[in-house]
């Protein structure tokens, strides 16, 4: 039975190769495996790397004109005399496989002996920095991070440059041994929350990591939550003013995108451009994304529940309007939604899937001849059509794309439960939503903070941005190690005695 | 589990339940505007809805596709019926689609019908959960059919929001607030006795005609339109009314009030002859003025002129009232929160023996932009 048959053998890349001579038999049959014997006057070595994964340009140049020089005599000598830093020596076999297959170079002296030097080599490969594509933004810094885990600590690092500033790495996926790295601010950011974190990620079982999503997937409280509990940014000043508050960021290689945990949901509503413009601004867009995203998520099941069961709602001189717009339309008010939200769908999903110079066309078969034709055949109401359109445009307000996935999909339950019993439908929808965020935690900390539970203080840099002056208090909910951002009292107290006339 | 069962199963009950709860969309029903009853005499009334029809212009939506408009086409139905009869279970079996009440904005009675009494109808109102509190109810000098159903008016808009919107603005300025609320409280509550305005057809258009004043549930008498500013004036306050003074024949001046307040003090409330004192602030603005009549340094004269004949004017109103034993501006009310232990069951009597006192102090702050 095919059930019972054997299953593979399985590979487990964590315990290493017995010894040296087997790791090099079995890469051998790779062609982009090197591994020779150099002969020199006055020292012999083996020299094994996988040229694909190495700087070449750098062996040549660097490390084998000092290898083949006659200064060499023996691989102590050949450890002090290239030029390079962090050369390992050692007879592990763990960290020999594991460099070699990283692109470090392996020199030993005997072919057979595990005794070897290790020297780092990895060719750097990737993009440039560049702007930020999704988390556009029309002031402040233009930079993103890159696929290049190193390249994305150091953007962050540079934004923070003091020693408290730490950095500890693991690998996660038994095949893929990605690189992850924890940052964060000692003495600032919460102990509990840097263990919690470091356990989950010590503690996955997976095979294969790719990005920083999937790990935000992979670590989060509520795996079945639709809402996403780990904020995920691709700007290094995010990172590093999170990092500032006592926030933990977390990078994968290979990924764009760093975590910031742990994370309210406010924040995924917050745009960086907040803080680059004044606080009366920055406060009334915040609240302008907000209404945007309920009436969003809310706009299409109200559409629903008022023309379903709720006429008495209709102020008496759009009933006109809504009556004449619907008269021609076959269908119940759901069926009628339904069909311009899943419509809607197919347009954005078509559109992200799309090479971009398709991608205009998309606009123009969606935009106009779905619309204005499916009002015209008499299929949708015109009402509906903006109705949907606005919500639609709404629901891309949230700078977040994760948050605006959830935004998007969560209009459907409310639809569903409008047409199922109307307002009192969407209430209880509403509730149900209420009662799942109220449970939710990120890593451990309350997911709707400065609303439940209520904190006053964080209030100031949630649904409006106060003043920066008075944003003395780092979040309450972090508990991080030192509360205080900057001394209030010094902050505010008058500086000088005379204050002079405004021309003076 | 066994939790997650309940819930599930829970959920499909209101999924599958979902139709068998009965809908209303908006353009598959007829949804009532307007009701009117004329009462014909022996208990009997002609009953008349009327329903809004928006798709008469032809729908621009679908443009000649061919699609026929599903909205309502019914204009208007009437009949006969005894009195207190829900005419939209009346009408249901003549509707071309289901008849909804739940956005009624108007009820019309006809004088016989208010002289006769309303208190079949207005129990079946208090008792019906569909029908808005917030719609207006008002008199017709004449018949309500012809008023609801007749085709030869100015305007095209459909007639039930053409007297509501007649009604509501007016009741901003020289009527007092009348809706349904407001009469269900005045004809429930004690010491106090409800109103509605009158509106009348008037060739190819509708006026407002004063207030109809009502013995519990009987109309009893009316005032005009002026007078209506001196009884809304004792009422509530506001502004926005307009009083038209003649203080000398022929010659007229009209104020406009900015501010009207109003305060009772009541003395002796327990005695035979309860003393009640109103006290009325307004500030105005003259509208209108007879040449000559008004100026900055006159004004004070006026101004005591106005006051003395606002005083005789609203005593001569409360008068009128007590006479015919009806208290619409709920003075029985204000003796009763004024008096400790208020004897409530002598009190229609001594409502007539009741002494009215009424000081107001007018302010005029302005005469106009070239005074």
């Amino acid at each position: 039975m095919f059930w019972k048959k054997k299953r593979l053998d399985q590979v487990d890349p964590d315990t290493p190769v017995k010894t040296i001579a087997d790791l090099i038999n079995q890469l051998k049959s790779n062609p982009d495996f090197t591994h020779f014997k150099h002969k020199g006057e006055t020292f012999t070595c083996w020299v094994s790397f996988i040229q694909t994964m190495v700087d070449v340009d750098y062996i040549h140049r660097d490390i084998f004109p000092v290898l083949y020089s006659n200064r060499v005599h023996n691989i102590a000598d050949a450890q002090a005399t290239l030029p390079v830093e962090k050369i390992i020596r050692t007879k592990d076999m763990a960290v020999i496989q594991s460099k070699l297959l990283e692109g470090f170079i392996i020199i030993q002296e005997n072919e057979n002996r595990p005794d070897c030097l290790v020297i780092p080599s990895i060719k750097a490969q990737g993009r440039q920095v560049d702007q930020p594509e999704i988390e556009t933004s029309i002031i402040g810094p233009r930079e993103s991070f890159i696929e290049s885990i190193d390249a994305n600590i150091n953007l962050v690092r540079k934004r923070i440059p003091i020693p408290q500033f730490s950095v500890e790495e693991m690998r996660v996926g038994k095949m893929s041994r990605t690189r992850v790295c924890i940052l964060y601010v000692e003495g600032i950011a919460n102990k509990e929350n840097l263990n919690t974190i470091k356990q989950r990620i010590t503690d996955l079982e997976i095979v294969n990591l790719i990005d920083a999503t999937n790990l935000a997937l992979l670590i989060a409280d509520n795996s079945n939550s639709i809402f996403p509990q780990f904020l995920d940014t691709e700007r290094p000043d995010r990172v590093a003013g999170a990092m500032c508050e006592g926030k933990i960021a977390v990078v994968v290689d290979g990924s764009p995108t760093a975590l910031i945990l742990p994370s309210t949901i406010v924040e995924f509503f917050a745009a960086y451009d907040d803080y680059f413009l004044a606080w009366p601004i920055a406060s009334s867009y915040r609240l302008l994304r907000l209404f945007a995203i309920a009436f969003s998520a809310a706009s299409s099941a109200l559409y629903v529940a008022v023309l379903t069961y709720h006429y008495q709602l209709v102020p008496k001189d759009l009933m006109g309007t809504l009556i004449v717009s619907r008269s021609s339309v076959p269908y119940d008010p759901i069926i009628e939604v339904l069909l311009l939200e899943i419509m809607i769908e197919l347009l954005r999903e078509a559109g992200a899937r799309l090479p971009t110079k398709v991608g205009q066309t998309i606009g123009i078969v969606g935009g106009i001849v779905i619309g204005t034709a499916s009002v015209q055949a008499g299929v949708t109401s015109n009402i509906l059509l903006i109705i949907i359109a606005m919500s639609a445009l709404a629901a891309f307000i949230t700078p977040n794309y994760r948050m605006a996935t959830t935004i998007r999909f969560i209009r459907f339950p409310f639809i569903i439960s409008a047409q199922i019993l109307g307002l009192l439908g969407v209430a209880l929808c509403f509730m149900a939503f209420v009662c799942h965020l109220i449970k939710l935690t990120s890593l451990g900390r309350p997911f709707i903070e400065p609303i439940y539970p209520v904190r006053v203080t964080d209030l100031k840099d949630a649904y409006i941005r106060l003043p920066l002056n008075q944003q003395t208090m780092r979040p309450l909910f972090l508990r991080s190690g030192d509360a205080h951002r900057s001394n209030q009292k010094r902050l505010l107290a008058k500086k000088g005695k005379h204050s002079p006339d405004i021309d003076e | 589990m066994k939790r997650k069962i309940t819930l599930t199963s829970l959920f499909l009950c209101f999924i599958f339940l979902a139709g068998c709860i009965p809908t209303s969309i908006i353009d598959d029903i007829l949804i009532i505007e307007g009701e009117g009853y004329d009462y014909i005499g022996n208990g009997k009334v002609i009953g008349t809805i009327t329903m809004p029809n928006f798709v008469q212009s032809g729908n621009q939506g679908s443009q000649g596709a061919g699609m026929p408009t599903t909205a309502s086409m019914i204009r208007n139905l009437s009949g006969k019926t005894y009195d207190g009869k829900s005419l939209v279970d009346k009408f249901q079996s003549e509707g071309q689609r289901v008849i909804r009440p739940g956005k009624i904005r108007l009820i019309l009675y006809n004088k016989r019908l208010a002289k006769h009494g309303l208190a079949k109808q207005l129990t079946f109102r208090n008792r019906d959960p569909d029908v808005p509190r917030d719609l207006n109810l008002a008199i017709v000098d004449g018949s309500c059919k012809e008023l609801l159903t007749s085709e030869n008016y100015q305007t095209q808009i459909p007639i039930a929001r053409y007297v509501q919107d007649m009604i509501i603005h007016n009741n901003e300025q020289n009527y007092p607030d009348s809706d349904l609320s407001t009469f269900l409280y005045a004809y429930y509550g004690t010491y106090m006795d409800p109103f509605m305005p009158i509106i009348r057809k008037k060739d190819d258009h509708i006026e407002m005609r004063g207030l109809a004043l009502f013995k519990r549930d009987k109309y009893v008498m009316s005032i005009s339109e002026n007078k209506a500013f001196i009884f809304k004036m004792l009422y509530q306050n506001f502004n926005q009314g307009v009083y038209d003074f003649q203080f000398a024949p022929g010659k007229h001046i009209a104020l406009r009030n900015v501010h009207t307040s109003v305060s009772y003090n009541v003395r002796n409330g327990n005695s035979t002859s309860p003393e009640i004192f109103a006290k009325v602030k307004i500030i105005g603005q003259v509208r209108q003025a007879y040449p000559g009549s008004i100026s900055k340094a006159t004004a004070p004269r006026m101004e005591r002129k106005l006051e003395r004949d606002l005083a005789y004017q609203a005593k001569k109103l409360v008068h009128q009232l007590q006479k015919k034993g009806i208290d619409p501006l709920q003075l029985g009310d204000q003796v009763r929160s004024f008096t400790y232990h208020f004897d409530g069951k002598s009190w229609p009597e001594r409502y007539r023996q009741a002494h009215f006192h009424c000081k107001i102090s007018v302010k005029i702050q302005q005469t106009g932009i070239s005074s």
